[in-house]
């Protein structure tokens, strides 16, 4: 490879060509040890989109210039799927003779956070590897349940050389997150032959909503050592029907591009006890009525969800109602956003009342949930306080969607003419 | 991470101080030992309580400050570390061994590492082995050489125990009544003087190195029959080696490194730790040629029997088609060696925090090592459930690689399993033949997912049930009629016979003459035959070619079945109803087969091995293969037994029903 050095460093001599350097060594170091990674780096990915084109039409092609891992930067990010391989020492043997210097950043594994007292070995999320002046930050992705992949928080243990490299700056770790499984293309750029995600722009966009949060599962074990989970085979039907409601919503919602995430109950039971409340009979989402389409109930139906009832109207409180097996509904809720809080609407079938549930403002976050990734309100405790006062941490049985919710506000009535179109139940 | 540390503070130890050699004198005086005790229990429980509430309060705060940080790189959470103790340089160990009637204590520099004075247990010589370079204990066991052929397992033990490791021996209340020759002589070799006259509730302690000096050995004879010798306590100095003298050295490679960490932590595993030639701790078995079980996660379900481990994993790791990153062990409670001899294999291990008693624990156990294997691999459709006494069969992999096909796309059945409950030497013959059967056998299974996910883990009984997971698991409301398909030959292999509901004669009359498959790559026969429809054709061409046996000779007899080979026969015995097994249990006692329970049984078929042949009951008229009863033969009943006998087998069938 000799000769690709040389010509790349004599045509580049504005470019700096050690960080192209410490790549092509550091590609060497683990297809040695036949470690696939793949490359994720924000920075050079951007740059790779713009002529993704012609990357793609020439994988083989020699480059003129040193146009990518040339940029200035301090880093560059590959991820590693983590069972394609085999946690060998001897990887770090070798590095260290190549003159890297490594660092591992090990936590515990999540996938058994959620069981009751289980300790596994600590699993590596990170690793960084520095030769001179630039790193390879080389993030560890874990398959999880709901077919995503996850990678964890880099944080640092107390004994750890925080002056390592700028931590600060680099692009994962900050937060734990989330992504699907990336079909990946083997492409050649700078005279390098390495993995990048076949779609580099909406990788890139998953990138930037891809925080994730756990499940707080020890405070759902103290929940449940407070009020004892019911266990009953009525609860264990229901749960099992609202799991498989959700998992069709979702699947349906998915493939029409439409963000959604948990609300009310459904949202409620994640961040209380990591389980679908047994006694709350429907499953509940929300929608910011900016993404609703047209096509969202023609979809549910196909699905065999039939709509059970529509209340309010695109411009103004809408709220879409639809029937799973047995008696299990999906209730989806649309929200309004103003400039200082969010909310969405109800109406009364009967009398044609309107109200209003006000929430602060919030972003999205994914999470796993019965199996699936879906997204909840990073805010988590805002939004459940908001919707259900400070005693949500004590079970319900009996709830009034009208009364109640502590942020519920009356807001007038539907005008009598208007009810056809807003109140419409089937 | 990787660097073997040469001393780490490993077994939590007591502080032993200096009023315990007080106390130790002041022993015989009764108000005083019980105003210790008293003040020793209340002391106890601050302890106990101010600590639970400051793991409580360190806890929380840890939890607190977890999320406080989350913007930041720090990770404060963890930053309350162990302060390490320093590493002792000093070359000297004191070591004081304690020997009476009533109660043992080791102590090392201080701090005891054995200390038993529960009433009724721990009775015979007790034997603790110390690495000579660092002084911490490899290995803990006792030999109750009071009874028969313990003294074998010592004299094994000692012999698998590397030269120059520092041995100590101490009795409580009686070790001579079985301690033989042999064992004498093996003490005597080891530096003892008293040991070849050691007699009747003599007291003694012995320290010495193998293959080396002795550094001390005090004897207390038993003045007579009835009474015990004195309490004695032996307190010497051993002095250490260097950790270069202590250790092999074999080349320096990724496997030695784990054999070299296992080695310096443990003993009694024999030639895994010879310096010369060891054992080999990875065995590359040959892959299967189109494997459909490779991405298949494995599940060992474990407590604390760490040898029994270490032959279960050898075996596993032995089959082919094993695909070791699948392997979890699931150890139960918060056991060190299992845990090392898990990673001396280089796999990975989950320790489990105990949670409820007995039966019930191993039950959680279960559910909570399920439920992690799912989440760690969440692509899985399936999972296989091994236990820490099995052997595994080199073709086992094979085995399931051929027939989970059929888990997956016949809703009818509900397990795999690699266990034969009525496939004994005299009757299991065929290889490559498999059955369908009502029953759960468990050991070596496979569970697929969505029957967990949906059906079991939502309503596993919980720890206040104080059930079996697997009589649970039989249990209608959870199987739900459907069926398990099992090999006439096991490829598994019950070794186990200290367990939570085993015992040496249970062992020996159920499980030793268990037959196991030891031939690689067997070809099944006929896989498809086994669907639920498939089936019933194949058993209606079986009963079609079977020849009726002559039912008025006696079932029992050898002679009821020709002395022929590679024929079918078929016998018809009573059965009113479904669930009236009098005649078949009677006939499963005297042919030597599993009858705790009904095991085996398919629709009022059993199906087997005799003389080579292959010997089918049919219970008439509860199964519907009945209508191929010639009109002219009576069913065979058989009596149970009388009432008294009756009694007397039901504690036999309680033991049974937990295995």
């Amino acid at each position: 490879n000799g000769a690709a050095v040389s010509r790349v460093r004599g045509s580049q001599p504005g470019q700096d060509s050690s960080r192209w350097h410490v790549v092509r060594k550091f590609l060497g170091l683990i297809s040695s040890h036949n470690i696939p990674v793949y490359l994720i780096d924000p920075l050079i990915l951007a740059l790779v989109d713009k002529d993704i084109e012609q990357i793609r039409s020439s994988p083989d092609g020699p480059s003129p210039e040193c146009k990518y891992f040339c940029a200035p930067r301090d880093f560059t990010t590959f991820a590693l799927l983590d069972k394609t391989w085999k946690h060998e020492v001897g990887l770090f043997r070798t590095a260290e003779k190549m003159g890297f210097q490594w660092l591992k950043v090990i936590n515990k594994d999540p996938r058994l956070d959620g069981m009751d007292d289980l300790s596994g070995m600590e699993i590596p999320l990170h690793y960084i590897f520095k030769l001179a002046s630039h790193a390879i930050h080389l993030v560890v992705f874990y398959e999880r349940s709901g077919n995503f992949l996850w990678h964890g928080p880099l944080r640092l243990k107390h004994h750890m050389d925080r002056k390592f490299v700028p931590f600060r700056k680099l692009h994962f770790g900050r937060y734990p997150g989330a992504f699907e499984k990336p079909e990946l293309l083997l492409v050649s750029i700078d005279d390098l032959k390495v993995q990048i995600p076949k779609n580099p722009s909406s990788f890139l966009e998953e990138v930037s909503h891809s925080r994730f949060l756990e499940c707080r599962y020890r405070e759902a074990r103290a929940f449940f050592q407070l009020y004892p989970d019911d266990t009953s085979l009525d609860a264990v039907e229901f749960r099992k029907k609202a799991k498989s409601l959700l998992h069709l919503a979702t699947q349906t919602l998915n493939s029409l591009g439409v963000k959604f995430w948990l609300s009310s109950g459904t949202c409620l039971g994640w961040y209380r006890q990591c389980n679908v409340i047994p006694h709350s009979k429907d499953v509940d989402l929300g929608i910011f009525i900016r993404d609703y389409k047209a096509d969202i109930i023609p979809a549910f139906q196909k699905a065999g969800l039939p709509l059970k009832h529509k209340f309010g109207k695109v411009e103004d409180s809408l709220e879409l109602s639809f029937q799973g097996e047995d008696d299990v509904k999906l209730d989806i809720f649309f929200f309004y956003e103003e400039d200082d809080h969010i909310w969405n609407g109800g109406t009364q079938a009967k009398s044609g009342k309107k109200f209003k549930y006000l929430f602060p403002k919030f972003t999205l976050c994914w999470t796993e949930f019965v199996e699936l990734k879906v997204h909840v309100p990073c805010e988590t405790l805002q939004y459940v306080e908001a919707n259900y006062g400070p005693e949500w941490k004590v079970p319900v049985k009996a709830w009034d969607w009208k009364s109640s919710p502590s942020n519920v506000q009356d807001n007038g009535v539907w005008p009598i003419d208007e009810w056809d179109n807003v109140i419409q139940i089937y | 991470m990787d660097e073997w540390k040469p001393n780490p503070a490993a077994k939590p130890h007591k502080k032993r101080s200096w009023y315990l050699a007080w106390k130790y004198k002041l022993m015989n005086q009764r108000a005083l030992r019980k105003l210790c005790q008293t003040g020793a229990v209340l002391f106890l429980l601050v302890t106990v309580i101010v600590n639970i509430k400051l793991i409580l309060d360190t806890r929380r705060a840890a939890y607190e400050e977890e999320e406080e940080s989350a913007q930041d790189y720090d990770d404060e959470m963890l930053n309350v570390e162990v302060p390490r103790h320093p590493v002792n340089n000093k070359k000297v160990l004191d070591v004081e061994v304690y020997s009476s009637r009533s109660k043992v204590y080791v102590a090392v520099d201080g701090t005891t590492v054995l200390e038993d004075e529960a009433r009724e247990q721990g009775r015979g010589i007790h034997v603790i082995v110390l690495n000579q370079a660092t002084g911490h204990v490899m290995a803990k066991r006792v030999f109750d050489t009071y009874s028969p052929h313990e003294d074998e397992a010592m004299v094994l033990f000692l012999n698998m125990v590397a030269r120059g490791r520092i041995l100590i021996f101490t009795i409580k209340d009686e070790g001579s009544f079985h301690l033989k020759e042999t064992a004498k002589n093996v003490l005597k070799s080891l530096g003892s003087q008293v040991a070849p006259f050691l007699s009747w509730r003599d007291m003694w302690t012995f320290v010495g190195k193998k293959g080396g000096e002795v550094y001390g050995e005090k004897h207390a004879k038993s003045p007579a029959l009835s009474t015990w010798g004195d309490p004695v306590l032996l307190k010497t100095e051993v002095h250490l080696t260097s950790v270069e003298d202590a250790e092999c050295h074999w080349p320096d490679t990724e496997l030695n490194r784990r054999r070299k960490r296992f080695c310096s932590k443990v003993e009694g595993y024999g030639s895994v730790c010879s310096c010369k030639d060891p054992t080999p701790i990875e065995f590359n078995p040959d892959p299967l040629k189109n494997n459909k079980v490779f991405d298949v996660p494995v599940a060992v379900i474990a407590g604390n029997r760490p040898n029994y481990l270490y032959r279960m994993l050898r075996s596993l790791l032995s089959a082919q088609g094993v695909n070791p990153q699948m392997i979890t062990v699931f150890i139960d409670g918060y056991y060190e060696e299992p845990m090392d001899v898990v990673e001396l294999f280089g796999l990975s291990g989950i320790q489990h925090t105990p949670i409820s008693i007995k039966n019930a624990r191993v039950s959680q156990h279960y559910k909570a090592s399920l439920t992690a294997t799912f989440n760690l691999f969440p692509d899985a459709k399936f999972a296989v459930v091994l236990e820490e006494d099995l052997d595994i069969s080199v073709d086992f992999f094979s085995f399931l690689s051929q027939s989970i096909h059929l888990l997956e796309e016949d809703e009818s059945l509900y397990c795999i399993s690699a266990w034969n409950d009525q496939g004994y030497e005299h009757t299991a013959e065929d290889p490559s033949l498999l059955y369908r059967v009502e029953t759960m056998p468990g050991l070596g299974w496979v569970l697929r997912k969505s029957l967990y996910k949906d059906e079991l883990e939502p309503k596993w009984p919980t720890p206040e049930k104080l059930w079996d997971w697997d009589m649970w698991m039989r249990m209608p409301e959870q199987r739900k009629g459907r069926e398990c398909i099992i090999p006439d030959i096991s490829r598994s292999y019950h070794f186990g016979i200290v367990g939570l509901n085993m015992n040496g004669y249970f062992h020996e009359a159920y499980f030793k003459k268990h037959k196991f498959n030891t031939v690689p790559n067997v070809q099944l026969k006929n896989v498809e035959s086994l669907r639920k429809d498939n089936y019933e054709t194949e058993i209606h061409r079986l009963l079609g070619e079977a020849e009726v046996l002559d039912h008025s000779k006696n079932p029992c007899e050898d002679s009821f079945v020709p002395d022929t080979e590679g024929r079918v026969y078929v016998m018809f015995i009573r059965m009113e109803q479904e669930a009236d097994f009098t005649t078949w249990t009677q006939l499963a006692k005297c042919l030597h087969i599993w009858d705790l329970d009904v095991r085996g049984n398919h629709k009022g078929l059993w199906r087997l091995f005799r003389k080579k042949n292959h010997f089918l009951v049919v219970g008439v008229p509860a199964s519907p293969y009945s209508s191929k009863k010639p009109s002219s033969v009576t069913p065979i009943y058989m009596e149970p037994p009388a009432k008294e006998e009756g009694a007397a087998a039901v504690p036999a069938v309680a033991a049974a029903e937990q295995t």
